[in-house]
């Protein structure tokens, strides 16, 4: 019952029409910055930091603006999937296959309003498993110690590199150089300066939009610059807009299998919505087998992975906000703007700043229907956005991100850092490095050598507390299995080939 | 192996796009040795770290160290055996025209850091801001009038309504 008055309380935050205004400018912003080829909700996320701040909203309405971008990035990503079969980001790649040919059809106002509607029950199912179980996991982490807190980041690090697959060793480079780089500055607990090179502008640490900014927006002007764009044609979004009540309970079960699966893997760090969406439309195709028309333009094709995306998206601020451990890029910069308030996610959270979680929780409902009202009447302007040529776009993004950048400290040093960062992400990027575990690590960094530090005090520099316990000694046998897995695919796809050698 | 068919079949193997996934290959190479070097650089730098007064175990140079250690032997493992490269279908190759286009996007970010708050925002963006959109196909006339109005636009938007403070710079005169 707690949690429900709870949740009343929340909605009570969230519903207050300064929090609604911000909800409602959130979605918006984010369904632009979605549509808009080479910005995604990282981006999206990490340039509205300053501006949250700066405009001195009060933490709860800047973490529903976060969030509310973020969830209007994710629906923005789809429109430029299914109308111009080029995902906006990597987790929509999945909606193209069946959303395409549906807008082909001549069905491409269903399917947009359709992945809308799939993509709101997804992240509904999601927000009430986040209701359920939130806070048992808040109240269970409050017995982790430091050294139960090392090793569940330990972990997250590491799933990083199990679930993303195909490149276990650059994801675990790529970790690891944000884990180093949070430890740029001067050392809180003994006040050394580390690696600052006597630069002033250094003392205090890499600042993090500058590392969010530099590593996703100059990095994607400099790739703009090798994709010659030449304003795609959009499939024209005539006829009906809305699906029909046929088509929506055709789906429905679709629906909720994908809704729970998106959240489970929400849930887990390192998984995100890349990974639920394609787990998604391959288990929805195999349950259809013959009957379906996959990659055809059928519904549920298109149904499964936005469902999955949506959950994933709610699922994903789970671990941020019950552990303060991130599991995706986008949640790693939430982490980041909170830190800038001085609220540490975290199991406390919960019981200290009930008002900033509920809200949050209670806006995400808010901001999900919202981007459903919004997306049909609106589809037409959007349609419009992703006409923007290259040349009028890519020097308004550099600009924003500069002002994004200067906005945190007003000086130019975080300027030439941010270029420095940004050729540093261009040249990882080439060579197929991911880049979000740089920014995970950059955010776990900061809270891993702390408490490893502290958990070592306690035992006065006995390794053996880091394994003591039986939280920590279950959450070691996690990370083993995490490390065996990449392992164990590499040696099932080199047995495969072998066979596939001897057979030719 | 797919890729390799082609030769069997007695069609001109295509060696463009082989050889560059070879160079793509030793430039991997050489990235992960250039960073070796790197991290080894800074354990050197790490290595005095030491506080002056310490009342725990861990001092300020082992978590670092730690992590250098680790990155080290990955890129070590990658040095000896780099991984091919997938490159996607609508990424072209990087050939001579595209590299002199970054190496002048990036000098055009860098002049944009320089001149920032010497020449103050509206300028420093229309500067930087329509060679670049020209560099991206833009023709004269419109990538000025989108760059000119957008960067009054921005100045007013951000300086003016959301109170994020830009340098105004030369044109600092004109407001009183």
């Amino acid at each position: 019952m707690d949690t429900l008055s709870y949740l009343g309380q929340g909605f009570g935050v969230a519903l207050s029409p300064y929090n609604l205004v911000t909800a409602l400018s959130g979605t918006l912003i984010g369904t632009v910055v979605g549509l808009l080829p080479g910005l995604g909700p990282i981006n999206g996320v990490a340039l509205l930091i300053p501006i949250a701040f700066a405009l001195g909203l009060p933490p709860e309405s800047a973490l529903i603006l976060l969030a509310a971008v973020y969830l209007g990035c994710e629906y923005g990503g789809r429109i430029s999937s299914i109308l111009l079969n080029i995902p906006g980001e990597a987790s929509t790649v999945m909606t193209t296959l069946d959303g395409y040919p549906m807008a082909r059809q001549g069905l491409a106002g269903v399917a947009l309003s359709l992945s809308a509607w799939s993509s709101f029950i997804g992240a509904f199912i999601a927000t009430c498993g986040m209701v359920l179980f939130a806070p048992l996991l808040a109240k269970w982490a409050i017995a982790f110690g430091p050294a139960e807190y090392f090793v569940l980041m330990v972990f997250a690090i590491v799933a990083l590199g199990g679930m993303a697959g195909d490149k276990p060793l650059k994801t675990f480079i790529a970790a690891l150089i944000g884990l180093f780089l949070s430890a740029v500055g001067i050392d809180a607990n003994s006040g050394v300066y580390r690696f600052t090179g006597d630069s002033v502008h250094l003392a205090d640490g890499i600042q993090f939009v500058v590392l969010v900014l530099g590593l996703f927006s100059v990095s994607e002007i400099l790739l703009l610059l090798e994709k010659t764009h030449h304003g795609h044609e959009a499939v024209k979004a005539t006829g009906r807009m809305l699906f029909n009540f046929k088509e929506a309970a055709s789906v429905f079960v679709v629906n909720v299998r994908c809704g729970l699966l998106g959240f489970i893997m929400g849930v887990l760090p390192g998984a995100g919505a890349t990974l639920a969406s394609a787990v998604a439309y391959m288990t929805e195709k195999r349950i259809a087998g013959e009957t379906g028309k996959f990659g055809k333009g059928d519904a549920r094709g298109l149904a499964a992975p936005e469902t999955a995306i949506g959950a994933s998206c709610c699922g994903a601020l789970v671990p941020m906000l019950t552990l303060g451990v991130p599991g995706s890029g986008t949640t790693a910069v939430m982490i980041g703007a909170l830190t800038l308030y001085n609220i540490t996610p975290g199991p406390l959270l919960f019981e200290q700043q009930p008002d900033i979680v509920w809200g949050l929780i209670a806006s995400l409902f808010i901001a999900n229907i919202m981007l459903v009202i919004l997306n049909i009447p609106m589809i037409r302007i959007f349609t419009r956005i992703l006409a923007v040529p290259n040349w009028a776009l890519v020097p308004v993004i550099a600009i924003i991100t500069a002002i994004g950048v200067y906005a945190v400290h007003a000086t130019t040093f975080d300027l030439f850092l941010m270029v420095g960062i940004g050729i540093m992400g261009y040249i990882l990027r080439k060579l197929d490095f991911p880049l979000s575990p740089i920014l995970l690590g950059f955010i776990l960094g900061g809270l891993m050598e702390q408490n490893l530090r502290r958990a070592l005090s306690i035992s006065n520099g006995e390794l053996g507390i880091l394994w003591s316990s039986p939280i920590s000694m279950g959450v070691w046998v996690l990370v083993f299995c995490m490390l065996t897995l990449p392992l164990l695919r590499i040696w099932r796809k080199r047995s495969l080939q072998r066979r596939a050698m001897a057979d030719a | 192996m797919a890729p390799a068919m082609p030769v069997f079949a007695g069609k001109p193997a295509p060696t463009e796009p082989a050889s560059n996934e070879d160079f793509l290959m030793i430039l991997q190479r050489i990235f992960a040795l250039a960073l070796l070097a790197v991290c080894a650089a800074l354990a050197v730098m790490a290595w005095p770290y030491q506080a002056a007064f310490s009342y725990e175990p861990v001092g300020p140079r082992a978590y670092p160290l730690l992590m250098l250690g680790l990155m080290s032997l990955g890129l070590l493992y990658l040095a000896i055996r780099p991984t091919p490269i997938v490159r996607k279908d609508d990424e072209p190759e990087l050939d001579r025209e595209t590299l002199i286009k970054i190496a002048a996007c990036v000098g055009l970010l860098i002049i944009f850091a320089g001149t920032f708050e010497a020449l103050g925002f509206i300028l420093s963006a229309i500067l930087v801001g329509v060679p670049m959109a020209r560099l991206y196909g833009g023709r004269w006339l419109h990538s000025s009038l989108v760059v000119v109005g957008m960067s009054l636009l921005l100045y007013w938007l951000f300086d003016r309504v959301m109170d994020v403070p830009l340098p105004l710079g030369l044109l600092s005169v004109l407001e009183n």
